[in-house]
């Protein structure tokens, strides 16, 4: 295996939200252009590509990765799709790397997207239920929320968490997200609004759970020697860690943290050669506001059971212990399942170029991000360096 | 298949001996002969990769791990709704996840005791349900 390093030479995004104007090839078109411009390059100068769609079911479109590869004009050039739920993006990030360091490509395109709203919030809650367990535990009306919401309620139960700790999440994403041109819901909103917000699956109401969004998002890979003629700012994957967990929630070792985080975590931050202390900023998957005090955790930014005093102390916010979904998180810049975790890499890119706008932080140099599939199944976490 | 609440695939002889017994009110598992590894909900192969598995009763008692009330149920449960999703840890160890019902949410704790039952849904569908007891 090669030794260099694979660099992130180019990147692009939509607008995340409520898309009638675009199905999904126009979306992955919209993000592929500006990432090719961010990089300099042509889509020929590409050699394959790395599609992550995670559910057919809401584009009514079965193998829409070789529609989105040759929609952006990569026909003949190889590609393949890669589907891991919410985790599909980091899923696509990490085989693009890895056909880098095989020696099988030299510059990758990876390319998330999905269409999620022209189905409906109800028919959209019936199709992500059915990739949980669909003998045992979808048959018993089991959903994403609540899922979440079983966790939450371990969580209070064990370690004192409270609501309003969840709502301040909630309140800290909408506050990034307001910033972010991108982000689906660009509003701040108060604890009071979040706290009062509609009850979905107690103790998550509305403000809780992440959005339903249409949207995209493409990077440019290379390896080390292509990236530094490309790029002036190549961003370094310099660690990646995945491990998976059962398909069944209830078959779990623990309902208050997710096993396969600390894992994956524990094998980015080695191959880095870090430790938790060292992330400047990091992008975590918030699908349930329940879901980011689990992974301050399990990634090990705090102890056991100190997430919920963790945002209480503001320690993820600009400013504090390690600024957390600084692009507004699922919960405020949208989650299109795809799109998400590449949408992850792209803000943590922008942060460590000083490219992030109204949102900067000073100076990062180490970035990271934590994607989940459903409810901890898969985990992927990956490690950036300037 | 009939088991569930609501499902879409199709009925295996598995599935109709597990569902067979628990009309009769046991909740069978399945034990490997290889490993000795216990399954609940049951498993026809093992993960150890042995195919020798033998059913067993399972505990029906248990205490609830963590629990939720779903108002917003997916498109399939529209008419069920609300309903409470709840984890128990049985007395054997082995843990499920079930609908439960005769309490009311105010008075739902976690470390509550319950048992498992079985139900037979309006539409002749068969399930397991925890019941406070
Ligand atoms: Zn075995």
């Amino acid at each position: 295996m090669r030794t260099e390093k694979v660099g992130i030479v180019g990147v692009g995004h939509t607008k995340f939200g409520k898309r009638a104007d675009a199905t999904i090839r126009e979306l992955a078109h919209e993000a592929v252009k500006p990432a090719l411009e961010d990089a300099g390059i042509n889509i020929g100068d590409i050699d394959t590509s790395v599609i992550g769609v995670a559910a057919d079911e809401f584009a009514a479109q079965l193998s829409s990765g070789v529609l989105i590869h040759d929609y952006v004009g990569m026909k003949d050039k190889p590609t393949f799709r890669v589907e891991a739920a919410c985790a599909t993006g980091s899923a696509a990030v990490r085989a693009g790397w890895a056909l880098i360091k095989s020696g099988l490509a030299e510059v990758v395109l990876v390319v998330g997207a999905e269409t999620m709203t022209h189905v409906g919030t109800l028919r959209a809650t019936e199709l992500m239920a059915r990739a949980q367990d669909t003998r045992w535990e979808y048959p018993f009306g089991l959903t994403f929320p609540s899922s979440y919401a079983l966790m939450a309620t371990a969580h209070m139960h064990k370690f004192g968490t409270t609501r309003e700790q969840l709502s301040l999440v909630s309140v800290k994403n909408h506050t990034y997200g307001a910033m972010n041109p991108y982000a689906h819901l660009q509003k701040s909103i108060t604890l009071e609004e979040a706290m009062k917000s509609i009850m979905i699956c107690y103790p998550l109401n509305l403000y809780d759970c992440c959005l339903i969004s249409d949207g995209a998002a493409a990077i440019i890979l290379a390896t080390e020697e292509k990236a530094r003629k490309i790029s002036d700012t190549p961003i370094w994957l310099i660690g990646l860690g995945a491990a998976s967990d059962t398909m069944m929630i209830s078959e779990r070792e623990s309902l208050t943290e997710l096993k396969a985080t600390r894992v994956a975590a524990e094998k980015a931050y080695k191959m880095a050669r870090i430790t938790p202390d060292d992330v400047d900023v990091a992008t975590v998957h918030d699908c349930f506001t329940i879901a980011e005090i689990v992974a301050y955790e399990d990634l090990g930014f705090c102890q056991k059971g100190e997430g919920g005093k963790f945002i209480e102390e503001k320690q993820s916010y600009i400013g504090g212990k390690v600024p957390i979904n600084t692009d507004g998180g699922l919960k405020s810049k949208g989650h299109p399942l795809g799109a998400t975790g590449v949408s992850m890499t792209i803000e943590i890119t922008k942060q460590l170029r000083g490219e992030a706008g109204k949102r900067q932080l000073n100076g990062a140099e180490i970035g990271l991000s934590h994607n989940i599939g459903e409810t901890g199944q898969y985990c992927f976490v990956h490690v950036y360096s300037r | 298949m009939k088991f569930g609440y609501v499902s879409w695939l199709p009925e295996t002889d598995f599935m109709a001996r597990f569902v067979e017994e628990l009309e009769k009110n046991k909740l069978m598992g399945t034990r490997c002969k290889g490993c000795g590894a216990r399954y609940l909900p049951p498993r026809a192969h093992c993960r150890c990769g042995s195919v020798e598995m033998e059913w067993f009763e399972a505990s029906r008692k248990g205490k609830i791990l963590a629990y939720t009330l779903v108002t917003f149920p997916p498109e399939s449960m529209s008419k069920n709704s609300p309903y409470i999703m709840a984890v128990a840890e049985l007395e054997d160890g082995l843990r499920l996840l079930a609908q439960l019902t005769g309490v009311a949410v105010k008075n739902l704790k976690i470390g509550m005791s319950v048992r498992v039952t079985s139900h037979r849904t309006p539409e002749s569908r068969v399930v397991y349900r925890f019941e406070t007891s």
